[in-house]
């Protein structure tokens, strides 16, 4: 190879490379846990997500609900929902809205208890004429009558040109 | 008289209400797998509830005398990064309360602490405009802002926690935040003649769960005494939690014994310390020695 003209800078090479390999497979037990910790996160933080989401619960604020001050943002296959769990609390009323830039595209959000049945509550998704201008928008409304664990799952229901989607979910309570 | 015709329309107009109900629900599957669940993501952000969170769960069920459970805290003096995480998490818990209160003078205190902790952690460069309109909210009264201002200014914390390679440190502020809620919660709800709130309070698999997060940090971190204590005191509590079938007298002995470990932990971390040190906890002070947790139960105020 051109660039190792001389056995010696051939030589650095090889230990530099074994060297960035070692880091990388005897990672800091703390980087291992927080990796583990880190595998099932989802990254990407797309912003026009985030606004359409935080725009969305916005509306909701005239009912006097809040919005939390977090998100979880991700991409969206079809067929492949994602869950996030969460903790809610009996006599809370809670709306959770997933939102995507893509255009024309349909979203799904839907609740579930600790032991993974669908709670009952309100649907609400942005029609197709808003969708095809500004983006998928849909949100779940549930109250909860016990305290505890739940399941939120999103889902992207259709995508015109069939690519992965950029997410972002937000949740307001009251 | 039900005739053919009748049959023929109500044939027809079946199958287009079903249409119609189904595209306005859209309902998602009925149910997801113990996979699936197993799967959910679980972030420090959305899936562990504020304390304002349950705070407001609390206030529709029993109506709590919020400015009776208004406490100057003091940040600590400390170098030890682990007892400042945990500060600033009950530092937060204690903003929300002077937000219920409606007590403005304790949030603007609130907010300096917590500016004060998030210097000696090294993380209050992009915190000064929070710390501003915390002020600011607190001058007008402008109280749900400042929920919300709190809940920021503490992601804000934490979200530079984690750039600064400190993210263990974003587990023990989410824990102390959780314990210091259970104190107040627990306190409110033994108050009660009849309870009121156990209900909303009972969420053992958080405290589990938290409690399973501080086991996970490494070995330095997670030996401390006040993590270990805290880790306790959260195990402890989702194991009175869990338990269902009591006796009202029965449910009061274990919020009382809740409320009694949750204050000896808060306590402990807002002792200040000189020694920055992981070693085992043997030295906190235990709730006899302390007496003051029973005075933790407040009389809420009725409807």
């Amino acid at each position: 190879m051109k660039i190792f003209k001389t056995p010696a800078l051939f030589l650095l090479g090889c230990v530099i490379m074994a060297m960035a390999l070692s880091a990388h497979i005897v990672a800091a037990p703390e980087e291992q846990a927080e990796s583990e910790g880190m595998k099932n996160r989802v990254t990407a933080v797309p912003s026009e997500a985030r606004r359409l989401a935080l725009e969305t619960a916005g509306a909701f604020a005239n009912d006097g609900f809040r919005t939390r001050d977090g998100e979880w943002s991700g991409t969206l296959t079809k067929g492949a929902p994602l869950f996030l769990q969460v903790t809610l609390f009996a006599g809370e009323s809670y709306w959770f809205v997933a939102a995507s830039p893509m255009r024309g595209g349909v979203v799904r959000v839907t609740v579930y208890d600790s032991t993974g049945k669908r709670m009952k509550g309100e649907q609400w998704k942005e029609d197709a004429s808003g969708a095809a201008k500004s983006g998928a928008r849909a949100a779940a409304g549930v109250a909860p009558e016990r305290s505890g664990t739940y399941f939120v799952a999103v889902e992207l229901l259709e995508q015109p040109d069939g690519s992965p989607a950029d997410f972002t979910l937000v949740y307001a309570y009251k | 008289m039900v005739t053919g015709r009748h049959f023929a329309i109500l044939a027809l107009l079946i199958p287009c209400a079903l249409a119609v109900q189904v595209r306005g629900a859209n309902p998602g599957p009925s149910a997801i797998t113990e996979q699936q669940r197993g799967e959910a993501v679980f972030l420090d952000a959305l899936s562990i509830p504020c304390p304002g969170e349950v705070f407001v769960a609390l206030n529709k069920a029993c109506r709590p005398n919020w400015a009776t459970l208004v406490t100057p805290a003091t940040a600590p003096v400390t170098t030890d990064r682990s007892q400042l995480a945990l500060v600033v998490g009950v530092l937060a818990a204690n903003g929300y309360i002077a937000v219920e209160a409606q007590d403005g003078q304790q949030v603007r205190n609130v907010g300096r602490e917590i500016m004060a902790v998030a210097k000696a952690l090294g993380v209050s460069q992009s915190l000064m405009g929070r710390g501003n309109s915390l002020m600011e909210f607190a001058e007008n009264n402008a109280w749900e802002a400042l929920a919300d201002e709190l809940e920021a200014t503490e992601n804000e914390v934490k979200a530079t926690m984690v750039e600064q390679k400190d993210r263990n440190l974003v587990v023990l502020t989410s824990a102390a935040a959780w314990v210091m809620g259970l104190k107040i919660s627990t306190g409110v709800v033994q108050g009660s003649d009849t309870l009121q709130g156990l209900e909303i309070i009972r969420q053992p698999d958080l405290a589990k769960k938290l409690a399973s997060q501080l086991g996970s940090l490494p070995p330095r971190i997670r030996e401390g005494a006040l993590v270990v204590a805290v880790r306790q005191a959260l195990e402890s509590a989702a194991t009175l939690l869990a338990t269902r079938g009591l006796s009202p007298e029965q449910e009061r002995g274990n919020l009382k014994k809740i409320n009694d470990e949750c204050s000896v932990v808060v306590k402990g971390i807002l002792t200040s310390s000189t020694v920055a040190s992981p070693t085992p906890a043997t030295s906190l002070p235990s709730p006899a020695s302390t007496n003051h947790a029973s005075s933790n139960a407040v009389t809420p105020v009725k409807p």
